[in-house]
């Protein structure tokens, strides 16, 4: 019998300024710890997150208590588990693939970013976060999901109250107050353009959802937009602003990147260094023991990926962002069936497409000297700001 | 333990030995053959262990089913009659020796 320590010690406000310092302790002194601030058992070593996202039948998606269903007014897949997620899971999956990508989105994604491009200033102080990561991740998922009407400040709008919401564990009124509001828009919206997509359809996910032999009811379609929506905006986002910081800091790895092409490997070891989604939690469905630690049947587990991004048994100064380390697996899209759906998405249009468009297109490029990058976020971290100049 | 042939897409081939029981992807990723990301670490759910299966193979190893196919559709290279996903390919002493081909892309 050994319980987990508990670490009384740390708040969720230590750990949405300063999570790496407090995750290499940890992982050093007590990888398996109970956090109460968080109210659950975090799991900071990599071996540890991606065993329990990949036993889904002992670590369960499925929260009876989760937010999400009073924000998202659905039980949705990220929180079911076995056939029925998997059901709900493969019928946007087409919309999603790598190859639907190239041959229907490729084209119009390069012109969203190049139009994007166009619309900054030059010579100016510019902040990259706000006037162009989130806006351009924004657009691209619109059209991804068949939303084309909806303005880039409506998909924000709606994801971040879907998140909040979804994010509000203390069940307070607010939140639930906005998200219901963001449901009632967006259900008004999906109806009005559902003819469109039986009429025309594309290889958008709502049509594809709306067309396929077998259905799934409107509801879950409708749910299913609304998880792309929640999920495709702010990672993409901070997952560019992170690399594009990552690779303004460190001007002779951006110039080898340049040189050598390595977009790919630039984009991976951003979202490695600073995962967008840091953390997640499954529910214990059976009493068992993890390298000697009790983990009692019905505890939330919360894998730390961040922290398994910068695990010691697989990154040397994992702290440190460098695309030519040596390649190891990273869990930044998770692992096991809720794998990442939008992760090849993700990787065209930020690593393939933005990347080397940004750098050819602004060269000289740099971040603006005395004005600092301010890091935030314990479930989802990403800069807040990305001040930069344009020659 | 099972061996298997993996062939890269220069056509540089590795023989490594795996016990029963496990899969294709497992054999792989244990002995470092990177072209098999498998991201998903063998839920079928994201199409990164996309490989061939040797001809000769073929009826031995199996079809894939249907919801194999689907996840297919994910897959970055080309998926010929003979893909699957190697974390759904089970070995057993009737699968020793077989040969499986690498895709040049993958995710
Ligand atoms: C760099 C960008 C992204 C990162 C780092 C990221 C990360 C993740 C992670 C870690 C999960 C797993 C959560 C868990 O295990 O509980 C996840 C799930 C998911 N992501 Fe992403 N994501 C990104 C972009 C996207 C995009 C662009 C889309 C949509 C087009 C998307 C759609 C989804 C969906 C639908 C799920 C739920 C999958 C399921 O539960 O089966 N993601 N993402
Ligand atoms: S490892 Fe992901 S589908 Fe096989």
């Amino acid at each position: 019998m050994a319980q987990a320590p508990i670490n009384e010690a740390v708040s969720l406000a230590d750990l949405a300024r300063d999570p790496y310092s407090i995750y290499r302790r940890m992982r050093l002194e007590t990888p398996i710890v109970e956090v109460p601030a968080a109210r659950r058992i975090m799991l900071t070593k990599a071996k540890h997150t991606r065993m329990v996202k990949d036993n889904a039948e002992l670590y369960s998606s499925d929260d009876p208590v989760t937010p999400m269903q009073r924000a998202f007014q659905a039980h949705t897949l990220m929180r079911k588990d076995g056939p029925e997620h998997r059901a709900e899971r493969m019928a946007m999956q087409k919309a999603l693939s790598p190859k639907v990508i190239k041959s229907d989105w490729a084209e119009l994604y390069r012109k969203i970013a190049s139009d994007y491009l166009d619309r900054l200033p030059r010579g100016e102080r510019v902040d990259l976060f706000t006037d162009l990561c989130g806006p351009v991740a924004a657009r691209i998922l619109a059209h991804i999901l068949g939303l084309d009407e909806a303005s880039d400040a409506d998909m924000m709008r709606w994801s971040q109250t879907l998140i909040d919401g979804a994010g509000n564990f203390g069940f307070a009124e607010d939140p639930f107050a906005k998200s219901d509001a963001a449901n009632a828009e967006m259900n008004a919206y999906f109806d009005r353009i559902e003819a469109r997509h039986r009429a025309e359809p594309n290889n958008s996910a709502f049509s594809i959802m709306l067309n396929a032999a077998n259905p799934l009811p409107i509801g879950q379609i409708h749910s299913n937009i609304k998880i792309a929506i929640g999920g495709g905006i702010n990672e993409p986002r901070d997952a560019l602003a992170t690399i594009l910081y990552g690779l303004l800091s460190n001007p002779e790895q951006l110039e080898e990147v340049k040189r050598t092409e390595a977009w790919s490997d630039a984009f991976e070891e951003g979202v490695r260094w600073v995962a967008p989604i840091q953390a997640s939690s499954r529910r214990v469905t059976e009493a068992h023991q993890i390298d000697g630690i009790d983990i009692p049947e019905g505890v939330t587990l919360m894998t730390i990926q961040a922290s398994a991004n910068h695990d010691e048994d697989l990154f040397e100064n994992g702290h440190l962002f460098d695309v030519f380390r040596k390649k190891a697996p990273h869990q930044a899209f998770g692992s096991g069936p809720h794998h990442c759906s939008g992760a090849q998405v993700a990787r065209k249009t930020v690593g393939e497409i933005m990347l080397p468009m940004i750098f050819e297109r602004f060269p000289n490029m740099e971040l603006v000297p005395d004005e600092k990058v301010i890091w935030h976020g314990f479930g989802f971290r990403g800069p807040l700001n990305l001040p930069v100049t344009l020659n | 333990m099972v061996e298997i042939t993996f062939v890269h897409p220069d056509g540089n081939r590795r023989t490594v030995g795996a016990a029963p029981g496990t899969s294709i992807m497992q054999a792989a990723r244990d002995n470092g053959i990177n072209e098999i990301i498998a991201e998903c670490g063998g839920a079928m759910a994201c199409a990164t262990c996309h490989c061939y299966v040797d001809d000769a193979w073929t009826d031995r190893v199996g079809r894939r089913d249907d919801a194999e196919d689907d996840m297919l559709d994910f897959a970055e290279g080309e998926v010929r009659d003979t893909s699957r996903l190697s974390c759904q390919i089970a070995l057993s002493e009737a699968l020793d020796g077989v040969i499986v081909h690498l895709p040049d892309v993958q995710g």
